[in-house]
């Protein structure tokens, strides 16, 4: 097509390069697609939310635009390598030898036997790898392997190589180990109490002599309007323990590379952490090792710890020289765990005669398991999560996480916030039946406004919440339905709110370095290559940076490629957790994007000699917007940008804005944007067996922006898969001897296809002011509501309340005797089905929602705002924060003697001294 | 986890298997049959109670032959649920089992004598290396049942499979062949009860085919499973009932019987509760609720036993929902 240039010299920008040079599978350049481009930028985008500040960025290339994931073909090929599909030349198994005992001290182990075995290569212990590491730098309380004692059946207690698994098994089976047997703790109570020997020792931190590893205490508020309220709803709950049940089991490769340097492949969510492990554990620099992140079989919080059985393969490796492998059993998974902790959480709601949540008291005991993982976070996170979205005047919380000799409780899907959201939705639903209102109603009463600070200190900015919920309303047909179904049919609403990213970075200052940092480097061809750490598991991070890049400089999709895998070429990010990686490596994407943008318009400038004021990029072109024949096209543009210095580069960083209170703890919870959601679920409950079947959910999720709507709509309908497990069938269960009873995926009971409900997905765009493109995250907030939703939905078909998850038809059927036998009533099938006749308050809520409404929309649009304060619901003035102007009003996270006198179950933590207040605790 | 190793045997006669199976039997060597291997793979992989050697009998032409009145015992689960052959009641009960892709894989014969199943037993090496073993793999160390300690005499683990109940209420007979010769017996003389022992088989015997009575479309009825999910799990409770109307009597008089799977070590037949019922013209209501307490489950499902003896109760009333009008 392009006609040959002869001579010697070439002129710049006329490489013989097709014109209008592209790239991409379409050989020209298509116009911009107004309808992709807000009416605010000259498109016909309509903008009801009002304006984000990337904006002017808007090319139309894929941003909204349905965009199957860029490593999809990988995976639906089976071409996709996931941590054991690393094979190396000469690699050797790697097996661990694991604890049968609960909890018991390591006299000695002889692996002399085991190491004459032909085929055993080596087989290291603890004791040589004595250094600590954790995921968080505060509560590091993990070895390579047990050193002194075991702490659970599971605990690793050694490590073989071997030429093949059947070696390596049979050598397991000749280590010998001589326990002491100690007395195992496995009830989370129990752990609340002093005992001779706790399962760690935290020095003079240590709580006591208990096994309490993280305590929290908090009051926000007015506590007098609590005292005397209207109505009140009050719950003990019982949650169990969950695994994230992902399909890759953890699987590892470890190999020193002949420059000395490891490299360890590693399906890993947060490669980082275990880039810093690696180094604590095998005493070698950060810049000897390489972390190849695989691809993730699923992850949900569950592979974002650095784990110990990393280090096993590591010291192997370097022990032996060779590469080394290490597979994990299911049974393994279950062992290592890092699942939603087994709860106990007495929830207490109090509403005043005006229908407004007067007071929440929640009080959390967790059980962490037999190591601190995330737990520090979680303890906050299950009370501080349900701050918001309602406006509330109080709010008291006392959580403790204890040490168990069970398999370690982590972060999953929905961090901490999933159980005690559950809690509190129901508490909701069980006071508007008190009241007689309608939930919706109520809640639509209750919401804090956009650009509003909740109680505790967080900055709420955009906030989807009254869509949500009247979406929801709309689509699930809630008028017809609600309390008017036939006994063992019924409709229930729950709602959710998430951080998107967490505010914090756990290892350092957000000032001294930011949250999220991204590379891009295009040279000739044009194609744009995107370094970055964001580990993508599967929810799409590679496509949403792609997408990002994509749409800043016009380019079709496939013309981005995403290196996100090895810690020597990414830079530092994060990982994979707390929802943060749309937020913040999209927004670190944009930066780096929008300066290789500014080269690119520079240098059409120069060549068409206009102002660069006046060009827009569209696909593969750059151009003046009022006159399009006028400019060239992207590789023109690029190659004359290049004419000093070659390949262009470029980098992005995102960092949190400063935000929160100064009380303890006020950083957790904190972030820099939160999604909100509001799901409605049908229900059939049969009577007569307790079994509870999910017709269908309307879930509607607020993400801000869908920067990918059909990535979106997937991760809200697996979140619902994944919330029914925990709310129907999924549990780890604990045998009478104290061990997990089902470390298996047919006794660990995930829902099957058969169980799963028609999910209509509902998107909502608040339109974040600081979000990538306006979106915030759906990853993890889209899980919560389906929890409330169910249980609540439940009460609706048969008038049963459940305060214990999960619902499973036994203990639903318990419940249902119980009231048969309490009513007297012949048959399951004549239980009485709830009633809602509207009570006077009804027609006031639904006046305050209207007016609610207008003022959200007001708040949403007006930039001239000024600052909205938890409390102005209850008459304080919306522009002081309450402890300025009300002098009753307290802000403590020390509980006071009076509290401690008579404590609630997870308060009774603070009836501890730590060691270092005790007399001669600093010793 | 990779299966141990051991010696697979593919014999293409039953002659050829009994010849083999007899040899090691007579050398005393340890063994196993291996039919759609559903079943016995996935213990093999946990190292419960593994054998040197495994005989397959997937390539015996003669085992694999299905029509109304004559069940091989190398029938796939798939092609029995799929066939239109196959009675009403075992068919329901065959399409619930396990999962489609178990379908495709496990046979009938295996399902009959399925291994029976127990949390304390169905578990990894290590798993059970931690409660120390238990009676029915006691890796010789004579370990105590878990389930009811105090007794290690009878092994209390569950018969989970459903075809079962649905055989023994349509008097299905089984045929057997070893190195002793065939034989014939109907299916309720063939288990036995005991979760190691479980049923007659002899050593070196093997399950040829079921048949059923040329009549065996005069009876109706159904087949009621109890578990948490709709595929994959295991019956936690079973119950199927076949009735018909009886030929010779003259007045109103019928033939029932019930059978339950998945609450005991071994599937029965409940024939004192139907004469009884029978006899004395019980109502629905009664007969369900005589045979929830003739059922004696044990704590070694998913479910409690309380809850699935309750259920049985349901599973019996939703069963004979058919008799409506017949039964009061």
């Amino acid at each position: 097509m392009s006609k040959e240039i002869k001579g010697y010299r070439q002129q710049p920008g006329k490489l013989p390069f097709s014109k209008p040079g592209s790239g991409g599978s379409e050989p020209f350049s298509k116009l911009r697609d107004l309808n992709m481009i807000p009416e605010s930028e000259g498109g016909k985008k309509p903008q009801p939310k009002g304006k984000n500040k990337h904006d002017h960025l808007l090319t139309g290339s894929s941003v909204g635009r349905r965009t199957p994931l860029v490593d999809s073909n990988w995976k639906v090929t089976g071409q996709a390598k996931y941590g054991d599909d690393i094979r190396l030349p000469n690699e050797l198994i790697g097996r661990i030898l694991r604890s049968p005992h609960h909890y018991a001290k390591i006299r000695s182990i002889d692996t002399s036997e085991a190491l004459a075995i032909p085929g055993v290569l080596a087989i290291e212990t603890g004791q040589q790898h004595t250094d600590l590491f954790g995921v968080l730098p505060v509560t590091k309380d993990e070895h390579a392997m047990a050193v002194d004692k075991v702490r659970h059946v599971g605990d690793l207690v050694a490590c073989v190589a071997a030429e093949n698994e059947a070696t390596a098994l049979e050598a397991l089976r000749k280590i010998k180990v001589d326990y002491e047997i100690l007395k195992p703790t496995h009830d989370m109570k129990k752990s609340l109490e002093d005992v001779d020997e706790p399962i760690h020792d935290r020095g003079k931190y240590h709580i006591g002599k208990s096994n309490v590893q993280k305590r929290v205490f908090q009051e926000f508020g007015n506590f007098d309007d609590m005292k005397n309220p209207h109505a009140s709803s009050k719950a003990k709950w019982k949650f169990a323990g969950v695994n994230h049940g992902f399909t890759e089991p953890h699987a590892v490769v470890a190999d020193w590379e002949p420059s000395g340097r490891l490299t360890l492949y590693t399906p890993q969510q947060v490669p980082h952490y275990v880039h810093r492990s690696l180094a604590d554990v095998l005493k070698v620099p950060m810049h000897q090792i390489n972390v190849h992140r695989t691809f993730v079989g699923g992850g949900f919080g569950g592979k974002s710890d650095p784990f110990p059985h990393e280090m096993c393969a590591a010291i192997l490796a370097r022990k032996t020289g060779r590469p080394v492998r290490i597979t994990f059993d299911r049974d393994e998974v279950f062992y290592t765990n890092r699942g939603r902790h087994p709860s106990e959480i007495e929830m207490n709601l109090h509403v005043d005669d005006e229908g407004r949540i007067c007071g929440i008291e929640t009080d959390a005991l967790i059980d962490g398991g037999a190591f601190a993982s995330f737990g520090h976070v979680t303890t906050y996170y299950n009370g501080v999560l349900h701050t918001a979205p309602y406006e509330i005047g109080s709010f008291h919380y006392t959580g403790a996480r204890v040490w168990t000799n069970k398999p370690a409780s982590g972060a999953m899907r929905g961090h901490g916030a999933v159980n005690s959201r559950c809690a509190v939705e129901l508490g909701i639903d069980d006071l508007c039946n008190q009241l007689q209102v309608d939930p919706i109603t109520f809640r639509l009463a209750n919401l804090l406004p956009p650009h509003s600070s909740t109680i505790t200190g967080f900055r709420i900015t955009s906030i989807g919440m009254r869509e949500c919920l009247e979406r929801v309303k709309e689509a699930c047909d809630w008028e017809q339905k609600f309390r008017k179904l036939p006994l063992g049919h019924g409709i229930g609403v729950g709602c959710g709110f998430f951080i998107s990213g967490s505010g914090l970075p756990i290892h350092w200052d957000p000032n001294k370095f930011p949250h999220a940092t991204v590379h891009l480097k295009i040279d000739m061809d044009g194609g744009v290559t995107i370094h970055t750490g964001a580990a993508d598991i599967g929810q799409g991070s590679d496509t949403v940076v792609a997408q990002s890049v994509s749409e800043v400089l016009g380019l079709p999709i496939e013309m981005i490629r995403v290196k996100s895998r090895d810690s020597d070429t990414s830079p530092v990010d994060l990982g994979s957790y707390s929802s943060r990686v749309t937020f913040m490596n999209a927004n670190a994407a944009i930066s780096a994007a929008i300066e290789i943008r500014k080269e690119l318009i520079k240098a059409t400038a120069e060549i068409c000699n206009v102002s660069e004021d006046s060009l827009v990029i569209g696909d593969r072109r750059i151009y003046q917007k009022k006159d399009p024949a006028v400019g060239v096209s992207y590789l023109e543009a690029l190659h004359k940008a290049q004419e000093e210095r070659g390949a262009l580069v470029s980098s992005g960083a995102y960092r949190t804005p400063p935000m929160g209170g100064v009380h303890k703890g006020a950083a957790a919870g904190l972030a820099p944007a939160y999604s909100f959601s509001a799901y409605a679920a049908e229900v059939k409950v049969d009577p007569e067996t307790g079994f509870t079947e999910v017709i269908k959910v309307w879930a509607a999720h607020d993400c801000g922006r869908a920067l990918n709507p059909l990535s979106v709509e997937g991760q809200i309908i697996g979140s619902c898969h994944m919330g029914l497990g925990q709310v129907l069938s999924e549990e780890m269960k604990y045998a009478r001897t104290g061990g997990l009873l089902n470390p298996n995926l047919l006794d660990y009971k995930i829902p099957t296809v058969h169980e799963m409900p028609e999910v209509v997905p509902i998107i909502v765009e608040s339109n974040d002011p600081e979000g990538p493109f306006g979106a915030k995250e759906a990853g993890e907030g889209p899980l919560l509501p389906i929890l409330p939703a169910v249980c609540n939905a439940v009460y609706d078909a048969i008038g049963i309340r459940t305060n214990e998850l999960p619902i499973t038809p036994d203990k639903l059927y318990k419940q249902i005797e119980k009231k048969v036998r309490k009513l007297k009533l012949d048959s399951p099938l004549d239980l009485p089905n709830p009633e809602l006749i509207y009570s006077e308050l009804q027609k006031s809520l639904e006046k305050r929602a209207e007016n609610h409404k207008e003022r959200d929309i007001e708040r949403k649009l007006n930039q001239e705002r000024e600052p909205y304060y938890n409390g102005t619901i209850f008459g304080k003035i919306s522009t002081i924060p309450p402890e300025e102007q009300d002098e009753r009003w307290t802000l403590s996270v020390t509980p006071s003697e009076e509290y401690l006198a008579n404590p609630r179950l997870a308060g009774s933590a603070w009836k501890h001294q730590e060691v270092r207040h005790m007399k001669g605790g600093e010793t | 986890m990779k299966t141990p190793p051991f010696n697979l045997f593919q014999p293409k006669t039953i002659e050829e298997a009994i010849s083999i199976s007899a040899n090691f039997v007579e050398n005393d060597e340890k063994f196993d049959w291996i039919a759609g291997g559903t079943d016995l793979l996935p213990n093999y992989k946990w190292h419960l109670n593994t054998k040197p050697n495994v005989i397959s009998l997937a390539l015996i032409d003669e085992l694999h032959h299905l029509d109304s009145t004559h069940i091989g015992a190398m029938v796939r689960l798939h092609d029995l649920a799929n066939s239109k052959e196959t009675h009403p009641i075992i068919k329901k009960a065959a399409a619930s089992i396990a999962s489609v892709l178990i379908r495709q894989s496990g046979t009938v014969g295996g399902n009959i004598a399925l291994d029976t199943r127990c949390f304390w037993f169905n578990q990894a090496e290590e798993w059970r290396r931690s409660i120390e073993w238990c009676h029915k793999c006691d890796c010789d160390t004579s370990a105590d049942c878990r389930v009811i300690p105090n007794q290690n005499e009878l092994c209390v683990a569950t018969y989970q499979a459903d075809l079962a109940p649905t055989l023994l209420v349509l008097n299905a007979k089984i045929h057997l062949c070893g190195p002793e010769g065939s034989r014939e017996l109907f299916l309720s003389e063939f288990f036995e009860l005991d979760g190691i022992k479980r049923n007659i088989l002899k050593p070196g015997e093997i399950i040829t085919h079921l048949t059923l009575d040329k009549e065996i479309n005069s009876w109706s009825g159904d087949y009621q499973k109890l578990s948490l999910r709709k595929s994959w799990d295991f019956p936690e409770a079973g119950v199927a009932v076949a009735w018909r109307h009886a030929a010779q009597s003259s007045d109103e008089g019928i033939e029932l019987r019930i059978a339950t799977t998945a609450l005991e070590s071994i599937p029965r037949l409940h024939n004192d509760i139907t004469n009884e019922a029978l006899l004395n013209k019980y109502s629905i209501n009664e007969i369900a609720s005589k045979l929830r307490k003739d059922v004696k489950p044990v704590n070694n499902t998913a479910f409690p036993p309380n809850y699935r003896k309750k259920m049985v109760e349901v599973l019996c009333k939703k069963a004979l929902h058919g008799l409506k009008g017949v039964l009061s």
